[in-house]
């Protein structure tokens, strides 16, 4: 089955819409869902232009299409844990939050908080991110613990902040502390990042780009060779975070 | 207001002694009645057990510590939340629910009173505040005087009768209702980052130990003539090995008062460990027991359940010892010349012996003491658990199996390191409503306000249960009991019904009860020179702005004694 | 007439010993305060009347009319947001919150522009943080980072900390070490023991190096960190460790610097750190007399301290969505209600544009930047001086202002309640 949503021009684009609902598992049972728009309950149609092709008996034969002005569009694949979003543009924050399968495609750029508290799963952003990739929510100690989020472009501030199990990937450059409260898992960045792995307990971040600001409490290892992408490499290992007793390793490329 | 006539509830009313007894009762503007005038609302309560409203004499739910346990905690507010719909408000929370939270699901659970277990008088405006945003139940304050310097020293120099004083300026002031001793000396130490380690330590700098703060108290609070008594958390909280601090303390209690105990105790079951250290921890619940059947001691549960939850305590140092090994989040907040607080997140695990044998000390505890007047149910909530597990309790204390069945999920070792296994006794509905309302309404001193039973001229608050005695057997439906005592059918409360099938139906609009003794004018601390200069030179607040003013009390009732001074 | 012990409505210090002098129901003379009380006791030049903007002027309403405007405003709007709350009385805030909730609308009080970070950080690691007074008779060691205690809570170390006797600390100038860190030499840095000069931005990377010094791992620690020697900073850890009480103050200057509420939380930690050695304590330099109160009135009914959004019913809450500088910023909005606050005055340009172009009421006595940018305004008692309340100081301890003077003005509670009434008369509730 393939849904496609359409938005639709609205009379207040910059208010933002709240659709945790659109998730391939949902359309097994029609569209026949509700979005909010502001602090109003809308019909999806209301929203979106909907178009429903073909037959599908289990979420992972569903595959939903967005298309148009979907950048104010949060909470887009809330949950899924099976088949496919495609998302032809932008899309609004919190996009795959507590994720536990399938896949979401996100053709430009995705708002803040991607892949929230995500646990399994894949997510893939042609475009770049904000800040909070992978993170976790306020207040808890665990963000991402499973799945995989890869960035073609850059991320924000504390991408993986709080990241527990899974990967991420990004290839363009991060912006401050990213890899912040690590505490498990994998962050690979391939250009650069400022002052990465704060507190960082455990787990493991790759920089293949160059650190700013590489931060005062991080106990130097010596240089390894690694093997990263099919690409042999030689990199600095660093130990810490040391101000939190933490064993969590970052390694950085050696001459970026 | 048209009266409201209660047909066929099966009551169960320890105070006045009825048990069981399928009956009428009469209620009137607030109150319970003879007749309930003409063309009353009638509720049908057949079938149905019909208790006086619940009452919590040791719970957390309003103040300083509370209120910054919701605001560091954003991932447990998302763990409960409700929208507001037609008169509830919004609600978030699950182990420290917003005021509205707390009032709504203790509302739906038929309890109608609840008592904050510590209120710093510096910051009671704060607690005030909160009651008057947790409408559906009557509210009193123990007030913390665990570090109170003017007390130190009142007690250093013998002075008992300044002690009373003392105290009889604080409540009046900061209108509490009892006086709350939380690891006396202890507090104080932690302004210094230590700890008193029992109850002949020496407070530093004040010369004085816990055992002399806590006799001298317990001395002044009868001079005083206060409804309650002495309301004590012991030192050395959660150490293993502290029963011997337990027991020591409770060896210094004289019976003062006929009407009721003479010390308090509560939260009993995180002072009753054996062994030296966490590795070798056991339960010591039947020594704790036989100590307090007999004496003039009530205690409560402070019955530990399996999840998380928020642990929130005036005691300071135990909360960052608590915090060294759980290593998640740590708060302290110490206040000037009177005492402390703490608040950390915990888990309690299934998986850990420690917990197992902290869930199985609380249960022992109840059904080790005789006399159920003399242990209340309690979680310490949040402390041992959110009061939403009370019906659990309920059932673990009303059916073996339950318990055995519990038991096959925990650490083996628990039945070596416990007695709970051994533990025949099955609670009755009875046993319950002593140990949930009449208990606490003896204990606290508030029969007299019309609180914990339904005689005629008792406080209109009932709760009514879809629960049968005659065809439930509690023994073996757990589930039922449960669900019965997690939402009453109707919940009354000052002769109105407050919530239905758990839901609640109107705005609430509840009474804050606290206590004033009244003292010769000699003993009148506001005009004492010492005691102003403690305003004047230490404390950050003026004295004239202290007390907290009758704006926050919009429908106070006082409880007045006269001092025997 | 003078009256005594009156509580000062300006900053976070909530200083309770003012001498105030009233005659024709005017303040004349107040003695004690700082010249920020002074000013605002004393400078008082009023909106007389509600005012609705019509085409290019103003047209003087009734409180009637301004409170029936109010609500038809808000009940139109899809995403209200209603900002402010630090300049008010804790009664008011409540009304607020209870507003937002039946409108739907966001909730949010000036931390998002002051200490938001502070509380994230809270939110992560705790706060070991006590009442000023045991500060004043207990520490031997206060620090001030980022925070310019003469300049913004001018009474702040005369009261509660430097200069002020202590029952433990009776000779307090000399008793007690003074630290600023700063990244430059402010007035406060004037009086320091110890001077750190931070390179602007590294504060984290400092309290990095501290914790593993603190901590006895001063080997992995460079010569330098952000500007500072190494030796200086094991010269400060080492006075840390030997206090007997420390207490640390810090302000927007670490709040609001690169990396921000990183910071705080690492601050925290250090103090966490600290606390295996001796006794520490931190706090936040609360700027707002009642911006604390604000936190605490919405927590309690809606479980957080700020940035809180009703638009789906149930609370959420996730500042940098929530946050009204975020709302603003991106333009979400549909119409503002700005209480006890002056947001064209101190939020980013950009926020204050949106709300020029949005309905904005705002319930303020003065005419302010604010004014510039709203649709209505409706004038109100000033609290403190002539309506009372409760509000909570920069530690949490609940003082209730007093009302000075009578007045013919509402206070921000009536002028709420009335609005509330009527929209849940409109919502038929």
């Amino acid at each position: 089955m393939r849904v496609t949503l359409v938005a639709r021009p609205r009379a207040k684009p910059s208010l933002p819409v709240e659709a945790e609902s659109i998730i391939p598992q949902n359309f097994l049972r029609g569209t026949d869902l509700t979005v909010y728009e502001g602090n109003k309950e809308r019909r999806l149609e209301e929203l979106f232009f909907i178009t429903v092709e073909g037959p599908a008996v289990s979420p992972d034969q569903v595959e939903v299409v967005l298309m148009g002005a979907t950048g104010r569009v949060k909470r887009v694949g809330e949950y899924m844990n099976a088949g496919r979003i495609v998302i032809e543009g932008d899309i609004g924050m919190h996009c795959g939050n507590f994720m536990s399968g399938g896949e979401i495609v996100i053709k430009s750029n995705a708002d803040a908080w991607l892949g929230r508290e995500m646990r399994g799963g894949r997510i893939t952003c042609m475009g770049s991110t904000s800040h909070n990739c992978g993170a976790g929510y306020r207040g808890e100690k665990r963000g991402m613990r499973g799945g995989t989020i890869e960035i073609f472009g850059g991320a924000g501030d504390f991408a993986g902040e709080y990241l527990a199990g899974g990967e991420v990937r990004i290839h363009g450059s991060c912006g401050d502390m990213a890899g912040i409260e690590m505490r498990g898992g994998l962050l690979v960045i391939g250009g650069t990042v400022t002052r990465p792995c704060g507190n960082m307990t455990a787990g493991t971040a790759v920089v293949l780009g160059h650190v700013n600001r590489m931060l005062p409490t991080f106990q130097y290892q010596g240089v390894n060779d690694e093997v990263w992408d099919g690409k042999r490499l030689k990199m600095d290992v660093w130990e810490g975070d040391v101000a939190n007793r933490g064993k969590g390793r970052l390694l950085v490329a050696v001459g970026k | 207001m048209s009266g409201i006539l209660v047909r066929n509830a099966f009551v169960i009313d320890p105070i006045k002694r009825i048990s069981g007894e399928v009956m009428d009762i009469a209620i009137r503007d607030g109150w319970v009645v003879e007749d309930a005038g003409p063309d009353p609302v009638v509720i049908d309560a057949s079938g149905c057990l019909t208790l006086p409203g619940g009452i919590d004499s040791h719970t957390h739910v309003c103040g300083t510590k509370v209120n910054f346990g919701r605001y560091m905690s954003p991932e447990d507010m998302r763990a409960g939340r409700t929208a507001r719909r037609g008169v509830m408000h919004v609600t978030s929370g699950y182990s420290v629910p917003t005021t509205f939270g707390n009032s709504y699901r203790y509302s739906a659970m038929g309890y109608t009173t609840l008592l904050e277990g510590a209120m710093a008088p510096l910051e009671a405006r704060h607690t005030h505040e909160e009651f008057t945003a947790t409408p559906h139940q009557d509210m009193l304050a123990n007030t913390l005087f665990d570090g109170n310097w003017s007390v130190m020293e009142a007690v250093r120099d013998r002075d008992i009768k300044r002690v009373a004083a003392i105290v009889a300026w604080t409540l009046s002031a900061v209108k509490g209702f009892a006086i709350k001793l939380t690891n006396p000396g202890g507090t104080e130490a932690w302004g210094w980052g230590q700890d008193v380690r029992g109850i002949h330590d020496q407070v530093p700098h004040f010369g004085v130990t816990p055992a002399e703060i806590i006799s001298a108290m317990i001395e002044a609070n009868e001079i005083l003539r206060l409804p309650h008594s002495v309301h004590l958390h012991c030192n050395n909280l959660g150490v293993p090995g502290n029963y011997r601090t337990t027991l020591a303390t409770i060896d210094l209690v004289p019976d003062l008062n006929p009407l009721r105990q003479s010390l308090y105790l509560t939260h009993a079951q995180f002072h009753a460990y054996g062994g030296s250290t966490w590795r070798d921890i056991d339960s010591r619940a039947e020594a704790i027991c036989q100590a307090v059947n007999g004496k003039p001691i009530v205690m409560d549960m402070g019955q530990v359940m399996f999840g998380r939850t928020t642990t929130m305590t005036a005691d300071g140092p135990m909360e960052w010892k608590l915090y060294m090994l759980h290593h998640n989040k740590w708060s302290n907040h110490d206040v000037e010349l009177e005492t402390g607080s703490g608040i950390i997140p915990v888990y309690y695990s299934r998986k850990s012996l420690v917990n197992c044998v902290m869930w199985a000390i609380g249960l022992e505890l109840a059904l080790l003491t005789n006399d159920p007047w003399q242990c209340l149910l309690s979680t310490d909530n949040p402390n041992g658990a959110p009061f939403v597990k009370y019906p659990e309790i309920i059932a673990l204390l009303m059916s073996r199996r339950y318990r055995e069945q519990e038991g096959t999920l925990l650490d083996p070792r628990t039945s070596h390191r416990t007695a709970i296994f051994s533990i025949d006794r099955e609670l009755s509905w009875e046993e319950i409503a002593v140990m949930t309302r009449a208990g606490q309404a003896k204990a606290l001193g508030i029969t007299g306000l019309g609180k914990g039973h339904l005689g005629v001229g008792a406080a209109a608050d009932l709760a009514i249960y879809p629960l049968d005695p005659d065809g439930i057997d509690p023994a073996v439906q757990v589930q039922e009991v449960i669900a019965g005592f997690s939402r009453t059918k109707y919940t009354i409360k000052r002769g109105r019904v407050v919530a239905r099938d758990g839901e609640v139906i109107v705005e609430g609009a509840n009474a804050t009860i606290w206590s004033r003794s009244d003292v010769p004018s000699q003993y009148d601390m506001g005009q004492d020179p010492a005691f102003t200069e403690k305003f004047s030179q230490y404390y950050t607040v003026r004295m004239k702005n202290y007390p907290v003013q009758e704006a926050y009390l919009p429908r106070g009732v006082c409880i007045r004694t006269e001092a025997a001074l | 007439m003078k009256v005594v012990d009156v509580v000062c409505p300006f900053c976070g210090c909530l200083c309770d010993d003012l001498v105030v002098e009233v005659c024709d129901e005017k303040v004349v003379k107040v003695e004690n305060g700082c010249t920020l009380a002074s000013e605002k006791f004393l400078g008082d030049h009023r909106l007389q009347s509600p005012i609705l903007r019509e085409g290019f002027g103003w047209r003087e309403i009734g409180y009637e009319e301004a409170i029936s405007v109010a609500a038809d405003i808000l009940l139109a709007a899809d995403l209200p947001l209603l900002y402010g709350w630090s300049g008010t009385h804790g009664e008011a805030q409540s009304v607020g919150v209870h507003l937002a909730e039946v409108l739907g609308g966001v909730i949010d009080n000036t931390s998002t522009v002051c200490h938001g970070p502070s509380i994230l950080a809270i939110q992560e690691v705790g706060h070991p943080g006590c009442t000023l007074g045991q500060v004043k008779n207990r520490a031997d060691v206060v620090v001030y980072w980022g925070a310019n205690a003469i300049e913004a809570h001018p009474r702040h170390m005369s009261r509660y900390t430097t200069f002020t006797q202590g029952f433990f600390v009776k000779d307090a100038h000399l008793a007690r070490t003074v630290i600023v860190v700063d990244t430059r030499r402010t007035e406060t840095a004037e009086i320091a023991d110890e001077f750190v000069q931070v390179e602007a931005g590294y504060d984290y990377e400092i309290l990095s190096a501290l914790r593993a010094i603190v901590r006895g791992r001063e080997d992995v620690i460079s010569g330098a960190v952000g500007g500072v020697a190494k030796t200086q900073l094991i010269r400060v850890a080492e006075i840390c460790k030997r206090a007997k009480f420390g207490a640390i103050f810090f302000g927007l200057g670490l709040t609001m610097s690169a990396g921000k509420h990183k910071n705080i939380r690492n601050a925290i930690e250090l103090v966490e750190e600290l606390n295996r050695h001796t006794k520490w304590t931190i706090s936040p330099m609360r700027g707002h007399w009642n911006v604390y109160g604000s936190n605490e009135v919405f927590t309690w009914i809606s479980g957080y301290p700020f940035a809180v959004d009703f638009s789906r019913g149930i609370a959420f809450y996730n500042p940098g969505e929530t946050t009204s500088v975020d709302i603003l910023r991106r333009g979400e909005c549909d119409a503002c209600l700005v209480v006890g606050s002056d947001p064209g005055a101190h939020l980013p340009r950009a926020c204050a544009a949106h709300l020029a172009k949005i309905p904005t009421i705002q319930l303020d006595p003065h005419v302010n930047a604010t004014t510039h940018l709203a649709t209505l305004q409706i004038p109100v008692a000033v609290s403190g001086i002539d309506a009372e309340g409760t509000a909570y100081r920069m530690d949490g301890v609940p003082i209730r202002v007093q009302k000075l003077v009578e007045t013919k003005f509402p206070d921000d509670t009536e002028v709420l309640s009335a609005i509330y009434r009527r929209v849940r008369e409109v919502k038929g509730q």
